[in-house]
């Protein structure tokens, strides 16, 4: 591996080789040595590569945080070690129904919020699954008789359907219904961000609105094409194909590089039942100055980890580190050493001198006025 | 922003308007970013506020494993981006002055992000437009230069001259008392 690595440039252009090479061995498979790779997704062809790319060179560098790099370690050394399968599946298993599927923080933080992110996220999800599986050949139809059609996966040929059956109008009108998920979603998110005052302050329109904004186009632009052959009897279709080409061209590059690349990051919230926290809210780990819990062995020492791989020194007098205390005896620390009453927290026996003759609090003590006068005199 | 945030954490008079301002601010949903809380409660009844110290190089940030964490132009530290927060809560365990908060309902963290929105057109923060008795200040920098300057005059008049290895007990980072 590392010599492999050597003869790149760095650790993602390598990964991402690696990512155009499989895509491009699935597509040699799928499309039957690329005998029928449909033409009319060219433009969407070279934008799904450039998307991987780009996905695979922004996680990458993601995982090569001292922090990401800590945690994915920890993960993976627990999911081999086998005293905690089942703990690992649990947490696996409830992060994908929990955040993932039906994403419940979201609807916690608000009703309206959740629905909205619920048909964005599927529909998003949705319409990459349909869209990479059309133009890479994943997945493509065949007639077999008049009235079968055959679905080919990777080049096998699997179900066979009625053209008018559920199924098939479930498999034709699968981005139909995605984009029909996206525009309610999009059009609730963007009437929330032009209501919402709160929200206007903070947000940027290049981070924020850009990604709705295009996701609109591509929707709406898409939902014209169905309507277009459907009612229209095919007007103006060869223009809004190509509007529509641009459109999620425009969105395939954007995505790894704007908000939408939270999307990848999402998985890794099962590191947190299945390294540290099992049941939220319950810690195991006492704090050295108050005894309190507030956390757990686990993340503390990966936590003290990252921060000495990045050169913080937060070593306590007493030789212990500022995240053995609890965030309440940390900020009393804080207090502490400004106002001079610095002493070895924690295992002070004694109460802590407040009056230690440096230098008294001014507030609501004031001195006798000679004191001040002779002050003066001296600095004059 | 030409303007600092400066704590004198002995004028506190633990009347707590600073977690009432923070809480009506807009988005922060009814919950304070800041604290105010007792020295030593069994010796006196000192109180300080606390506020996040904004750093130039957060640990908070730097032990995000989402990278949820960023720091506007201006410096501001931020509240953990919703969409990348994974609730794991190492922003809490790394901060030094154990500033960022954890929602467990809403799986995100929220901190003090100095009322960015305001300071940045130099109004000052919620909770400093608030503070009756100045432990909380949004000033000018030349302004606390002076103060702290005036602190280590008053601490050489009084006789206490520190030497080489103990000035910083004497002059504590951005500190005054006598800033009348």
């Amino acid at each position: 591996m590392k010599g492999l690595e050597r003869s790149f440039y760095s650790k993602s252009s390598m990964y991402s080789f690696i990512v155009v090479l499989t895509l491009f061995f699935s597509m040699w498979i799928a499309t039957g040595r690329f005998t029928h790779v449909d033409y009319m997704l060219f433009g969407y062809i070279v934008a799904s590569f450039i998307f991987f790319i780009g996905m695979t060179v922004r996680l990458t560098s993601w995982a090569m945080r001292p922090a990401t790099h800590e945690v994915i370690r920890r993960s993976l050394q627990n999911m081999k070690t086998r005293k905690r399968q089942k703990r690992n599946g649990k947490a696996i298993l409830k992060t994908l129904v929990d955040n993932i599927i039906l994403q419940k923080y979201i609807f916690k933080r608000g009703i309206y919020r959740g629905i909205q992110h619920w048909l964005i996220a599927w529909g998003c999800i949705g319409s990459f699954a349909i869209t990479f599986g059309l133009t890479f050949g994943w997945m493509h139809f065949k007639l077999v008789d008049a009235t079968t059609y055959q679905l080919v996966l990777m080049g096998v040929p699997t179900i066979k359907m009625h053209p008018e059956g559920l199924f098939a109008l479930l498999m034709f009108e699968g981005l139909n219904i995605t984009a029909s998920m996206l525009l309610i979603g999009v059009i609730m998110a963007l009437a929330r961000r032009i209501k919402n005052h709160d929200l206007q302050v903070t947000q940027r329109a290049e981070f924020d609105l850009l990604p709705l904004y295009l996701l609109l186009a591509m929707t709406v632009t898409g939902l014209m094409l169905t309507v277009s052959y459907k009612l229209l009897g095919g007007w103006m279709h060869p223009q809004l194909q190509l509007l529509h080409q641009v459109t999620t061209v425009l969105f395939l590059v954007y995505f790894p590089f704007g908000k939408l690349f939270h999307l990848p990051i999402r998985p890794m919230a099962a590191a947190v039942p299945m390294n540290y926290q099992e049941k939220q809210g319950v810690d195991s780990k006492s704090c050295l100055g108050c005894g309190e819990l507030y956390s757990n062995d686990d993340q503390i020492a990966d936590v003290q980890a990252i921060l000495g791989k990045q050169a913080f020194d937060f070593q306590t007098s007493d030789g212990h580190q500022l995240s053995d205390y609890c965030t309440a005896c940390r900020r009393k620390i804080r207090v502490m050493s400004q106002l001079n009453m610095k002493s070895p927290f924690g295992n002070s026996i004694a109460p802590i001198q407040t009056n230690n003759g440096i230098h008294l609090p001014g507030f609501g003590r004031k001195r006798s006025d000679e004191f001040y006068e002779q002050a003066l005199k001296e600095e004059k | 922003m030409k303007k600092v945030m400066y704590l004198e954490f002995e004028r506190c008079i633990g009347c707590r308007s600073c977690q009432a301002a923070c809480r009506e601010c807009g988005g922060h949903d009814s919950k304070e970013r800041n604290y105010v809380e007792y020295v030593n409660f069994f010796e006196n009844r000192q109180t300080y506020p606390m506020l996040c110290m904004q750093c130039k190089d957060p640990a908070c940030a730097r032990v995000c494993p989402a990278n949820a964490i960023q720091i506007t132009d201006d410096g501001v530290v931020l509240s953990a981006m919703e969409e990348k927060c994974i609730g794991c809560r190492n922003c809490t365990f790394g901060c030094p002055f154990g500033i960022p908060k954890f929602d467990f309902e809403e799986n995100k963290m929220y901190k003090c992000d100095m009322c960015y929105d305001r300071t940045k057109h130099d109004i000052a923060p919620m909770c400093a437009s608030v503070c009756p008795s100045d432990a909380i200040r949004f000033i000018d920098h030349d302004e606390m230069m002076e103060l702290r300057r005036r602190r280590t005059q008053m601490n050489l008049i009084e006789g206490k001259k520190p030497s080489e290895n103990d000035k910083w007990q004497y002059v504590p980072e951005f500190f005054g008392v006598y800033s009348d």
